[in-house]
């Protein structure tokens, strides 16, 4: 989905998501002013206009990161006046330390399967709420809510649905399953699915919503035609929307990939990274690190690898979709 | 998308459209329920009892209306003046503000914290809505910048041939014509501040002083770990959100969706 294509279709109903869809594409766009040379004087100096969110973003992003830097070689708690440097020994211990490690495969692990899950349900809802159904609006709304419920609100909940005595395991009671009940987030084995199906339960609805806005873009004749070449219901979806909603997926991936960096709400909540790291993203554990055991130094150090991990990550994905953006069209 | 020939088709289409919802919605189910454990509504009178209880919605409400007026005012001047002002090296100075797109909010933790203490800001509002700003700016003037490309620079230059200066033009000429993207910034940043818990979790260690997003923790301490109280305050807390989302749902969805990729 280029700017160009998105200029066109002006007025459209799901314009907010294609502003969204289109943001990071934008990154390698170079945007022409639009005025021609021979006036460009008379047009007035936009300095002081953008000067409002320069300081407000310079001032707390970029001194932030920096500070982060300096702290990052510092063995400090966060108090004492005379921090002591020590270069880059944080690092060290960081690349050293099982934890940390552990932390980036459960965001792997976790990446994987929260992306899979949520991109198939958020796909097959959006193209059955576009079928002939009844109460669908009541439907939309219902998958959407757990959006714009607070992670830090729901986690109570989760934590009361999966507990030893809890809902989810008098439902396997119930229904004949009690061989299976057990206490889900008392043990290492199982505590990362609480967290899986609590983000899920989060946030497939936007996938739903954008795949929702997608397939309304496509046309009717495109499935006309195939249907009439005898396409069923299931090769309908597979070999012509999938592709034709391909735009939306590579945006989900990226939102899914910056998404499991982020984490911290739902497993701090819920399990505090644990039990034996079990639940550990480098979200929870900068925090515990940094606030709970007062290791600032050794925080700020994790910090920085996060963000260089993020700011690659976002670098390569912008990089391969641009590629595969440009042989589209 | 799907083609339902039969009524039996239909039939099965409403069933498997109906299983993939429950799971959605049987954690709803399972909150209102274990907040009547025990006492039943009774829960909810002793959660509506505590003092200072509605404080923890006020100040959700402060820290969002205030983030909303700094983005909304940050982001509107400064997408003018990159989509239609003269700006020498006009591109560096936009790929530095929206560099940080992406950035988790967790890395900013300690310098925060320090820089708060230094400046007297710790335990107030403003050591969350600074913050909460500079993290929503980035995205909020990538979509605002969009969108104010896309209108036509005739209509500026008519208004300074007609003699409006760039303060003038600034107000009748964009902010009119802005109204779509608004709604955008100020659902999405209303969702981030509404619903953060970091920021508040750090910075504000009085209950007075503290956000919805922090209530579980709050009553978690107050009752002794009673998870049908803990419960009640969630579903109160829950429900203006719902509610809210239900007044607005186009703005809602539109926004959030926009705002996926910040996400």
């Amino acid at each position: 989905m280029s700017l160009r294509s998105g200029v066109q279709r002006t007025g459209s109903d799901a314009q907010g998501s294609e502003d969204g869809l289109e943001a990071s594409a934008v990154y390698r766009l170079k945007t022409r002013s639009g005025i021609p040379r021979g006036r460009r004087s008379f047009v007035p100096s936009g300095l002081p206009w953008i000067l409002p969110a320069l300081v407000v973003v310079l001032g707390v992003i970029y001194y932030g990161i920096g500070y982060t830097g300096y702290i990052s070689t510092l063995n400090w708690d966060g108090t004492s006046s005379n921090p002591k440097h020590v270069g880059l020994q944080n690092y060290q211990q960081a690349l050293h330390d099982p934890v940390f490690w552990t932390a980036i495969r459960h965001t792997v692990f976790f990446f994987l399967v929260t992306f899979t899950v949520q991109t198939f349900l958020g796909f097959v809802a959006a193209a059955l709420l576009h079928s002939r159904a009844w109460m669908k609006s009541v439907y939309r709304v219902l998958i959407f809510i757990p959006v714009v419920l607070a992670p830090a609100i729901m986690a109570p909940v989760f934590r009361q649905i999966f507990a030893a005595d809890g809902q989810f395991n008098s439902l396997l009671r119930d229904i004949g399953l009690g061989a299976l009940a057990q206490p889900w987030l008392a043990q290492p084995s199982t505590a990362m699915y609480v967290i899986m199906v609590a983000t899920i339960w989060e946030w497939t609805g936007l996938n739903f919503i954008l795949y929702y806005a997608a397939m309304r873009q496509i046309d009717n004749q495109v499935l006309e035609a195939a249907r009439l070449d005898g396409a069923g219901n299931v090769a309908l979806l597979r070999r012509i929307v999938w592709p034709l909603v391909r735009g939306t997926t590579m945006s989900l991936l990226v939102l899914s990939i910056i998404g499991a960096f982020k984490t911290f709400d739902i497993p701090w909540l819920i399990s505090q990274g644990g039990p034996s790291y079990a639940t550990e993203f480098l979200g929870t554990l900068i925090y515990r690190q940094t606030i709970p055991l007062a290791a600032v130094g050794y925080g700020a150090a994790i910090s920085i690898l996060l963000l260089i991990v993020a700011i690659s990550l976002s670098v390569v994905v912008n990089l391969s979709r641009g590629s595969k953006g440009e042989t589209r069209e | 998308m799907i083609e339902t020939r039969t009524p039996l088709g239909r039939a099965v289409l409403q069933v498997l459209l109906t299983l993939i919802i429950i799971p959605f919605v049987l954690p709803l189910f399972a909150m209102v329920q274990g907040s009547l454990v025990g006492r039943g509504w009774g829960n909810y009178k002793t959660v509506l009892s505590v003092p200072h209880f509605t404080s923890f919605f006020s100040n959700s409400a402060i820290i969002a209306v205030v983030t909303i007026v700094i983005v909304y005012a940050c982001t509107m001047t400064a997408a003018f003046g990159f989509a239609k002002l003269r700006i020498r090296g006009k591109e560096y100075y936009f790929w530095a503000l929206i560099a940080a797109l992406t950035l988790p909010e967790i890395v900013l933790l300690s310098p925060l914290f320090v820089t708060a203490v230094r400046l007297g800001a710790y335990g107030t509002l403003w050591a969350v809505i600074v913050p909460l700003a500079a993290l929503q700016i980035p995205f909020t003037l990538l979509i605002t910048r969009i969108f104010v490309d896309r209108i036509p620079d005739q209509l500026f230059e008519a208004a300074r041939i007609d003699g409006a200066g760039v303060v003038r033009t600034f107000q009748s000429v964009l902010l009119p014509l802005t109204g779509p993207i608004t709604a955008t910034i100020v659902v999405l940043t209303l969702i981030t501040a509404w619903n953060d818990y970091l920021l508040p979790l750090v910075f504000l260690p009085n209950p007075r002083n503290q956000t919805i997003t922090l209530i579980p923790q709050y009553f978690i301490g107050q009752f002794n770990n009673d998870q049908t109280k803990v419960l009640a305050a969630a579903v109160i807390t829950a429900i203006p959100e719902v509610l809210v989302y239900l007044c607005f749902q186009r703005w809602f969805e539109r926004g959030l969706s926009a705002g996926g990729v910040m996400k």
